[in-house]
C-alpha cells in the first residue's frame, strides 16, 4: 500500500503541474490578447501605435509594457533634446510619471488641450526616432463623479397636462458611489396655472373640469450612467456631456380644487414612484447644467361629480366618495449641478 | 492513469481557448477605429432622405398622427436646406373623450350648451401639414452606450416656414347660421349662439416653423432622427367661440377673430439614409 500511495502522491503532484502550466497558457492567451486590442487601438499613430499598446498594458497592469517596447528612445537629462517626462526628472534611464502642475477647474483647458496635443497630421511620416512623447494613450474621461455629492438646484414644468400647468422649484443631493451609480433625496414644490382649455371648456361646453393641483413631492432616487460622450459647438469648443437614467420612489401631496368654491377641496397623500432620463453637460470640474425628463407616477383621487348640501358637502365625504384615476404626471426639468468636493484625482496615469 | 492525462490536458486545451475567446469578445468597436479624428461623419454635399413618423404633444381636442418624409441637402457640414410633408389622421384627446358623452343629444338653443355632435363637427382635422426650412447643425459629437456601443451624433436646429391644410366638414344641418354676426331681418336680432356658427376653421394656412433635433449615426448612411418641431400658424382647433362675443368668425365691429396664432408642437421619429451612402474621411 505505501508505495501505491508514494505513487498516487508523485502523480498528483505531476497533475498540479500540468493544470499550473496550463492555468499560465491560458492566462497568458488572455494578457495577449488584451495586448492585441490595445495594439489595434492606435493605428493612426503608426510609429507610436505599437507602444501604445505597451502603454496600455503597463498601466493597466503594472508590469511589462515598457520591457516589451524596444526601439523606444528614452530622452536622457543630458541630451537636451527632448522635453518629455523622462527629460524632467534628472535620472538617465528613468521615467518619471508624474503630470505637470496645471491650474485646477479648466474642464474645458484639459479638453482642448487634449486634442490639440493629437492632431494628425495627413501627408507623408516623417520617421523620426521613437520618445516617450510619441506614445498615443487614451483619454481619460474628463470629469469624475465617484465618491462626490452632487447639490441639483432645479425647476421644472409639466408636459403632458393642458388644464393645469404645474411649475416646480426643488432640489436633489445625490451621492456617486462609483462613476455610474448614485443614490439621491429630492424635493419639489409646485405651484400651478390654468392653460387655455381650462376656461375654453367651461365657456364653450359649459362644463367645470375636475383638477387637482400638486403642493409638494419628495424622493429616493438612483441614478445609472450608461451614456457619456463629447462634442464639438461650431468646431471650436469641446463639451462633455452624458446620458443619466433616474428610478425612484416617493411621497407627494395633491389638494382638489373645487369646481363650486362653496365646497372644501380636500388633500391626498400619494404614493410616487418615479422614472426618468436626463443628459448633463459639463462646464467645469464643479458646475455641470442638467436637463431631463421625470415620469412621476401615483394614483390620484378627485372631487366626485355630484356634490350637493346634501351629498358630498363635507371634505370628508367627499374624500370618501371620490373618483381615483392614475397619473402620470411628466415633468421637463432644468437645472444646475455643483459638485464636491470641487476637484477631483485621477488614480491612473494619464 | 493515461487516460486521466489525457482528459486532464484536454481540460487545460478547452479552458485555454475558452479563456482566448472571452479575450476576444471584451474588444469593442474602438478596437478597430483609429486613436485621433475629427469629425466622423462628414454630410457636406450628401443628400438625406428621412421616412418618418409624427405625433403631436399636449393637444387639446384631437391628437395629430401621421407619417410623412423629410428631404434634405446638406450644403455643408453645418448648412443644410431641406423640406418636410406629414399625412396625419386625427384621434380624440381623452379630455374630447370625457366631454363629449356629457353632452346632451341633440341641439337645445335654450341651454346654450353644444350638442355632442355640434361640439365633434366644430373640431378641425390636419390631413397635411409640413415645412420648408434651414438647418444648421452646430453640435457634432460621439458617445459611449454602455462602454460599448460608440456612435456619432449631432445636433441641429431648424428654422422657416410651415403650411398646413385644415379641413372641417360640418354639415349644414349642425353649422346653419350662415351670418352669425348679422340679423337674418331687420325685425330679428342675432341668435347669439355660437354652437350653429360655422366653425370657420379649415382652409390652407402659413406661419413660422422651428424645429431640434438629434442625429444618431448607426452607420455611415443610416442615421436615427429624433425632432421636435413648432408648427406655428393661426388656428381654431375647437372651431368654437373663442373671444365670448357669442360668434364664431371675424367680428366685423371688434375685428377680433376666434382663430388666433397657435404652435402645434410635435415630435417626430425616423430614419435617415443619406447619399451618397459612402463617405469621405477625415485624414
Amino acid at each position: 500500500m505505501k508505495p501505491i500511495r508514494m505513487q498516487t502522491i508523485k502523480h498528483r503532484t505531476r497533475s498540479f503541474l500540468i493544470v499550473a502550466l496550463g492555468v499560465a497558457l491560458a492566462s497568458t492567451s488572455f494578457a495577449d490578447n488584451k495586448n492585441k486590442g490595445g495594439t489595434k487601438g492606435a493605428p493612426a499613430g503608426k510609429a507610436g501605435g505599437g507602444a501604445a499598446g505597451g502603454a496600455a498594458g503597463s498601466g493597466a497592469g503594472g508590469g511589462s509594457g515598457a520591457a516589451g517596447d524596444e526601439g523606444i528612445e528614452i530622452d536622457s537629462s543630458g541630451s537636451g533634446a527632448g522635453s518629455g517626462s523622462a527629460a524632467g526628472s534628472g535620472d538617465s534611464g528613468t521615467i518619471d510619471m508624474e503630470e505637470e502642475e496645471k491650474p485646477q477647474g479648466s474642464l474645458e483647458a484639459e479638453l482642448q488641450a487634449t486634442e490639440t496635443k493629437q492632431t494628425v497630421k495627413a501627408g507623408e511620416v516623417k520617421k523620426t526616432p521613437l520618445s516617450w512623447k510619441d506614445i498615443l494613450v487614451v483619454v481619460r474621461k474628463p470629469f469624475l463623479k465617484v465618491r462626490r455629492t452632487e447639490l441639483n438646484p432645479f425647476t421644472s414644468v409639466t408636459m403632458n397636462d393642458n388644464m393645469i400647468t404645474h411649475y416646480g422649484i426643488g432640489g436633489e443631493f445625490a451621492y456617486y458611489l462609483t462613476d455610474v451609480l448614485a443614490i439621491g433625496v429630492e424635493g419639489q414644490y409646485f405651484v400651478h396655472n390654468f392653460g387655455e382649455p381650462f376656461d375654453l371648456v367651461a365657456r364653450q361646453a359649459r362644463r367645470l373640469p375636475t383638477v387637482n393641483q400638486y403642493n409638494w413631492s419628495a424622493a429616493l432616487d438612483f441614478h445609472y450612467v450608461p451614456v457619456y460622450g463629447k462634442f464639438a459647438v461650431l468646431d471650436r469648443k469641446l463639451v462633455a456631456w452624458e446620458v443619466f437614467f433616474t428610478a425612484g420612489i416617493g411621497a407627494g401631496q395633491s389638494e382638489v380644487i373645487p369646481r363650486d368654491t362653496k365646497y372644501p377641496g380636500f388633500t391626498n397623500i400619494l404614493i410616487e414612484p418615479n422614472l426618468g432620463a436626463s443628459m448633463r453637460f459639463f462646464l467645469a470640474k464643479w458646475l455641470t447644467i442638467n436637463l431631463g425628463v421625470r415620469d412621476y407616477m401615483f394614483l390620484d383621487k378627485f372631487e366626485p361629480t355630484d356634490r350637493s348640501p346634501t351629498m358630498n358637502a363635507t371634505a370628508s365625504e367627499a374624500k370618501d366618495n371620490a373618483d381615483s384615476s392614475f397619473i402620470n404626471n411628466i415633468m421637463f426639468q432644468i437645472g444646475v449641478s455643483f459638485w464636491l468636493p470641487t476637484t477631483f484625482e485621477y488614480t491612473t496615469f494619464r | 492513469m493515461s487516460n486521466k492525462r489525457i482528459l486532464l490536458a484536454s481540460l487545460i486545451g478547452v479552458a485555454s481557448l475558452m479563456s482566448s475567446a472571452y479575450a476576444e469578445r471584451r474588444t469593442n468597436g474602438l478596437a478597430k477605429d483609429v486613436a485621433v479624428r475629427h469629425r466622423r461623419l462628414l454630410v457636406k454635399q450628401r443628400f438625406e432622405a428621412t421616412p418618418l413618423f409624427e405625433s403631436t404633444i399636449n393637444a387639446e381636442f384631437q391628437h395629430i398622427v401621421g407619417g410623412g418624409l423629410k428631404l434634405e441637402y446638406h450644403l455643408s457640414d453645418m448648412l443644410s436646406i431641406g423640406g418636410i410633408g406629414v399625412f396625419a389622421k386625427n384621434i380624440n384627446t381623452k379630455l374630447t373623450d370625457r366631454i363629449v358623452p356629457t353632452l346632451e343629444a341633440s341641439p337645445n338653443d335654450m341651454t346654450r350648451e353644444p350638442s355632442q355632435d355640434e361640439f365633434t363637427q366644430h373640431l378641425n382635422s390636419m390631413p397635411l401639414h409640413g415645412a420648408a426650412y434651414v438647418s444648421v447643425t452646430p453640435w457634432y459629437g460621439k458617445l459611449a452606450a454602455f462602454s460599448q456601443a460608440y456612435v456619432a451624433f449631432d445636433f441641429y436646429f431648424q428654422g422657416g416656414v410651415s403650411f398646413a391644410q385644415l379641413k372641417n366638414d360640418c354639415p349644414q344641418s349642425l353649422c346653419s347660421d350662415s351670418n352669425p354676426f348679422m340679423a337674418k331681418n331687420e325685425m330679428t336680432p342675432p341668435d347669439n349662439n355660437p354652437n350653429n356658427d360655422p366653425p370657420l376653421n379649415s382652409g390652407s394656412r402659413v406661419g413660422l416653423y422651428l424645429g431640434g433635433g438629434i442625429h444618431v449615426f448607426l452607420s455611415d448612411f443610416l442615421a436615427l432622427d429624433l425632432t421636435v418641431r413648432d408648427y406655428a400658424f393661426s388656428d381654431n382647433p375647437s372651431g368654437a367661440d373663442y373671444n365670448a362675443d357669442l360668434c364664431v368668425g371675424k367680428n366685423p365691429t371688434t375685428g377680433e377673430d376666434d382663430n388666433r396664432f397657435l404652435h402645434h408642437l410635435f415630435f417626430g421619429a425616423g430614419v435617415s439614409i443619406m447619399f451618397p451612402t459612402t463617405v469621405k474621411r477625415t485624414p
